[in-house]
């Protein structure tokens, strides 16, 4: 503290007016009968405008002030930063050349192969990908805006006022041109992957990227407009055709269904065209609209953008990921109540099963992870079977695990049940267990070999379904009940600065207990040692690790202060009576 | 006469975080049928001691007992015995408003729990909101729904803080009063509040806390945490 603060502080203490905080002395809260008759003569010194009109506002000029400020609070240059970050470029630099070195040798050997899965890869999969791409689009434009203003923005600048349209007009050519930016990187590098010409990778490309911005200024002028339906209809017409695409390669690979070589060659070239003309369209009309567009609308996508960038910034998916559902509840409002059933855990698990059909939707999810299994081995990569099919049945129970994810993160709710927090957690994941012994039953015969890859009798089938299927849900669990980074324990020195240790695992949470309990089946252990890994995850997912070191330290501070008392050299403890 | 037991008791309890002493050898015990107001300026401490009280937070000296069993919010006992309304609740955001009564009922195995939930609804002026998703309640709604909690379920001791705020004030009026009856019926209640008109109705003692001292600085203001307790006017 410093000298300054020091001298206020005892300035405060010697004031006249200054509470009387002497231990035992009378209560002067309740001595006023009105609170605020002591402040009934103070001058407070109001100021008020001046009575001369405002002037008009520019709002460029306005933006250039604030760049100026910010400029100038700034303590380092760029060049200092990157400076300082040399270490960091350089590692980028070099894993980007491997990376590029990879892909390079990836296509060539895909180009070369000449069997159904590959040349299959080669014709579905860019389009999968655009389908997948345009999907994703529209889903990002709906929950983010896609034009958004930061709540700052909304309350400092948008009650002035100025032209919307000249304060956003640069965020909506942002948001376009990104999509196209990362929409085109994304399928150059699938389109790599599955081993298209260069020509061919360009192609799709800027037809993906194209289509991405097309659809992103769609979305913008629908967002004008305060309509949804139109995104919504095209976001699930996008989505099934990527599902369809994705299938017909499986079965293609698999030999249950033609190969469609009669695709053009020039299609990527047609949709970059008509994704261009789209942008083209729908971002003039969007931009003529931005003055429409509501504040509350805008500052919607801004909150939600900064709860992101918080969760992102603790490297914390799960918190990301409670951002989005708390938003996805907030839009859907208002449903129509239904009774319990049951006493005890058995309305927990009741009303978990209620979700299942309240929300129906994360059941695709699991009949997608179900195909996995049938995907791997058609692609010939059925080695990585057990982890990756774990990986994918884990991604799909997580939105299951939503109540047990709510009553872990915070102590409140959880206190409010009279039951252990292990029973709690059990009864939370009957309803997913269900489901995850619903996929072990689909993925069976993929795992027993009907569609190729490793071929296993059915008693070690049936256990080898079982050990990734449990990898599965207790990865699923691992992620949903992982605490938050704390910031309080001692840190780690790194180039980015300094973090906690618990910052970077923060990302493999849920993977690392599928890799722990798949790793011995892709190495050709017996399936027991899975089996028992994972009983032993069980057992210390169901162990509070902070509550225990909790504990352990009450007990040793109780000893401690036994020990004293023994010797004569505890306080005496002091108990307030009522008086009576 | 038979020999009255506390249902909370709390003995020498101490708090610091870092230089900063927030609650200093705190002892307190509270009985059946009275209700304890903390009060005091913001950061006297009133929060942290409730939490101490309730096992959120672990006290760094000292010793709470509820029914004299060791505060640990994880024993299922005190989970079935203390009722919380405090700033750490959370709710399902796929659950209505309603649900949320009826899960918390049933999970303590309230028999009838439908017609309890119905008239706390009721009560706490929620019922056109039933089926409304937490995440979309205004603040105020979100308090009388954490309020409600308290409500459908099986108590002895009843923890709040601040439970006035973002309540108008009929509703104040009204938490008043159902925090008096409950009292006469024999609930033991801890509460902090800046509320003069909540304190005044519900208390039977009121303890005023002063606020808390650093180490580094010993003739700051309030320097060493200190708790005036007196019988307030409410009555035993």
């Amino acid at each position: 503290m410093s000298k300054k603060s020091k001298k206020l502080i005892r300035q405060l203490a010697a004031q006249p007016d200054a509470p009387a905080a002497a231990p035992g002395g009378p209560d002067d809260v309740d001595a006023a009968a009105d609170p605020y008759a002591a402040f009934a003569g103070r001058d407070w010194g109001f100021r008020f405008l001046p009575d001369a009109p405002a002037e008009p506002v520019d709002e460029k000029a306005l933006h250039l002030l604030m760049k100026e400020w910010r400029h100038g609070r700034a303590s380092r240059t760029i060049g200092q930063v990157l400076g300082d970050a040399y270490f960091m470029i350089f590692s980028l630099v070099v894993l980007g050349a491997m990376v590029v070195n990879l892909l390079l040798n990836s296509n060539q050997h895909a180009a070369g192969c000449t069997t159904d899965a590959c040349l299959a890869g080669r014709t579905l999969l860019p389009w999968a990908v655009l389908f997948a791409v345009a999907t994703l689009t529209l889903a990002v434009a709906r929950i983010f805006g896609p034009v958004l203003a930061s709540a700052a923005e909304g309350f400092w600048l948008m009650d002035a006022p100025i032209s919307r349209t000249r304060l956003l007009g640069g965020r909506l050519r942002g948001v376009v041109l990104g999509a196209f930016l990362v929409a085109g990187a994304s399928a150059a590098l699938l389109a790599l992957l599955a081993g298209a010409a260069p020509l061919g990778v360009t192609g799709w490309a800027l037809g993906t990227g194209a289509a991405a911005s097309g659809l992103m200024a769609l979305a913008a002028f629908e967002q004008s407009r305060e309509r949804r339906v139109v995104v919504r209809g095209l976001q699930i017409v996008f989505g099934t055709a990527a599902a369809a695409a994705v299938v017909w390669m499986v079965l293609v690979a698999a030999g249950r269904a033609p190969l469609l070589d009669a695709l053009p060659t020039a299609a990527p070239w047609l949709v970059a065209g008509a994704g261009g003309v789209l942008a083209a369209v729908f971002g003039v009309a969007a931009f003529r609209r931005l003055n429409q567009i509501r504040r509350a609308r805008l500052l919607s996508g801004g909150s939600l953008v900064s709860g992101m960038q918080g969760a992102m910034f603790a490297l914390d998916l799960g918190l990301a990921r409670d951002i989005l559902v708390e938003r996805e509840a907030v839009e859907r409002g208002h449903v129509r109540p239904t009774k319990g059933r049951g006493l005890g855990l058995r309305a927990l698990i009741w009303r978990d099963a209620q979700r299942v059909v309240r929300f129906p939707k994360p059941l695709l999810g699991l009949v997608a992870a179900a195909l996995v299994p049938y995907a791997l081995d058609a692609l010939g990569i059925a080695l990585l079977l057990p982890l990756v099919a774990s990986l994918g049945l884990a991604a799909a129970l997580v939105p299951f695990l939503g109540s047990l994810r709510v009553l872990t993160r915070t102590g409140g709710l959880a206190r409010s049940f009279p039951f252990p927090t292990r029973d709690l957690r059990n009864a939370l994941m009957v309803v997913p267990t269900l489901l995850a012994a619903a996929w072990m039953g689909v993925a069976f015969p993929a795992v027993a070999g009907v569609a190729g890859g490793v071929q296993r009798a059915a008693p070690d089938a049936l256990a080898v379904t079982f050990a990734i299927g449990v990898a599965g849900l207790l990865g699923a669990v691992r992620w949903q009940t992982a605490k938050q980074v704390d910031f309080n324990t001692p840190m780690v020195a790194t180039n980015a600065g300094a973090l906690p240790p618990a910052l970077i695992f923060n990302l493999f949470r849920g993977l690392d207990v599928c890799l722990l309990v798949t790793a011995p089946l892709m190495f050709g252990a017996p399936v027991y040692v899975s089996i028992g890994l994972a009983l032993v995850v069980y057992f210390f997912l169901g162990v509070d690790m902070g509550e225990l070191q909790e504990e352990a330290k009450e007990q040793q501070r109780i000893a401690a202060a036994e020990k004293a008392a023994a010797k004569g050299t505890a306080e005496k403890i002091r108990i307030s009576r009522p008086k009576r | 006469m038979a020999k009255r037991t506390p249902v909370l008791t709390a003995s020498g309890i101490s708090k610091s975080f870092g230089p900063v002493t927030i609650v200093e050898d705190f002892s307190l015990e509270v009985f059946p049928g009275e209700a304890v107001a903390l009060t005091g300026r913001n950061g006297a401490g009133k929060s942290t001691i409730l939490r101490m009280l309730i096992g959120a937070t672990r006290p760094d000296a000292g010793r709470i007992e509820f029914e004299g069993v060791r505060m640990s919010e994880t024993d299922p006992a005190i989970r079935r015995g203390v009722a919380t309304v405090i700033d750490d609740l959370d709710f399902f955001p796929d659950l209505s408003v309603v649900e949320h009564l009826d899960l918390l009922a049933r999970a303590h195995g309230v028999p009838d729990p439908e017609a309890i939930v119905d008239d706390v609804l009721a009560e706490v002026q929620l019922v056109p909101q039933s089926g409304q998703l937490p995440g979309t309640l205004s603040s105020g709604q979100r308090r009388r729904l954490a309020l409600a909690t308290a409500f459908v379920r099986p108590r002895r001791l009843l923890v709040l803080d601040e439970p006035e705020q973002r309540l108008d004030v009929e509703g104040v009026a009204w938490l008043a009063a159902r925090l008096r009856a409950e009292r006469e019926r024999g609930l033991a209640i801890v509460m902090a509040s800046h509320e003069p008109h909540l304190v005044e109705s519900v208390a039977t003692r009121k303890v005023r806390l002063v606020g808390p001292s650093r180490a580094d600085i010993p003739d700051a203001p309030g320097a060493g945490t200190a708790e005036d307790a007196e019988d307030a006017g409410a009555g035993a």
